[in-house]
């Protein structure tokens, strides 16, 4: 097998990337659920750049698509459009809760002004 | 049910974002037309609307930051049913609605048919209303009226009036336009009675520049399917 120089450079990133969530995780800034996640994500980024031809193959085995690249392809785009979700999700959950924020404080404000 | 409903008993409640040039004398209009309760909530403007508003002679509330139409349209409800008031009229901070109208709207809810009285600009033909605004108004209706039972003929139209009912059962989660579509499929799902009454309308090109466009529709139409689809329990 022959060895590129990304497959030192990437799993050294993945390897401060999982430091720093472990880090994170000691000093309670993370908490379990996103720190497995992160572990999760870094360790699968990490066994693919050490052994590319084998994984893209399993995953191409697994889905009957037939070659390894366009595997690759599936799966990074399937990812990607699963983040775009959850960010997607993850912003509506935060403007609505901006909403409230502002409502509350609106309405507080007016009752303040009213007491006076 | 009150066999009348005077003026009195309703506030009427205006939701405004950067309205300074009209909201005075939208509401100084409204108040000659004999409502005395006026309740302007500022959507976080960035001119004077507040002060504006206050000079004209309504109250007001002030969001801190831009939340949308729907949000604001929540606001005042809240603030209702915080204080007990039977009945709210909402209307558009532009000019474009006759407070005139809200007599006929009155005088249908006071025979107690109705909890929501929509003033429609199409139940009656009138062809006062510019050939764009109807053209977004059909398709919203078209896409509205797929998740009622019954078909409406003017489900954005922003000038409604509630009653107590009402105001204590609508929980409205769009910040956007969109909350005129789910006030009306959320009014079915808590089996509220929705009547029409027709309303005219006067556009100018102030009120023209104002409210949806082809852009804030598509916006609209994403937020409804996504409130609708994808967060049912809301």
């Amino acid at each position: 097998m022959d060895f590129e120089i990304y497959q030192l450079i990437v799993p050294l990133i993945g390897l401060v990337f999982i430091m720093n969530m472990l880090r994170r995780f000691a000093l309670s800034r993370a908490g379990w659920q996103e720190t497995l996640l992160g572990f999760g994500f870094w360790l699968g980024v990490i066994l693919v750049a050490i052994f590319p031809d084998t994984i893209s193959n399993l995953i191409a085995r697994i889905f009957g698509i037939k070659s390894n690249i366009n595997a690759i392809i599936f799966f990074c785009l399937g990812l990607i459009f699963f983040i775009q979700y959850k960010l997607f999700f993850m912003i509506k959950e935060q403007q609505s809760a901006l909403t409230r924020l502002t409502r509350k404080l609106a309405l507080e404000e007016n009752a303040k002004e009213e007491n006076q | 049910m009150p066999a009348i409903i005077k003026p009195e008993d309703i506030w009427v409640i205006i939701p405004a974002f950067n309205e300074g040039p009209v909201i005075r004398g939208v509401v100084a209009h409204i108040r000659q037309c004999g409502y005395p309760n006026i309740l302007v909530v500022d959507d976080g403007s960035t001119d004077d609307t507040a002060a504006q508003a206050e000079l004209g002679g309504a109250m007001v509330i002030s969001h801190l930051v831009n939340r949308g139409a729907g949000a604001v349209a929540q606001t005042g409800l809240y603030y209702a049913r915080k204080k007990g008031i039977r009945f709210v009229a909402q209307m558009d901070a532009d000019g474009q609605h006759h407070p005139e109208d809200l007599a006929r709207m009155m005088t249908r809810m006071a025979k107690g048919d109705c909890d929501i009285a929509i003033g429609s600009r199409f139940v009656e033909k009138k062809g006062d209303v510019p050939w764009i605004r109807v053209l977004y108004n059909q398709i919203s209706n078209v896409f509205t009226n797929w998740f009622c039972r019954r078909w409406y003929s003017d489900t954005q139209s922003g000038f409604r009036l509630l009653n107590r009912h009402a105001i204590e059962r609508l929980e409205l989660h769009i910040d956007g336009f969109g909350y005129c579509s789910e006030m009306i499929i959320q009014a079915e799902m808590l089996n509220l009675k929705v009547a029409e009454i027709p309303i005219s309308v006067s556009y100018t090109d102030y009120s023209m520049s104002k409210g949806q466009n082809l852009h804030t529709g598509v916006i609209t139409a994403i937020n409804l399917i996504w409130k609708l689809v994808f967060t049912p329990k809301n």
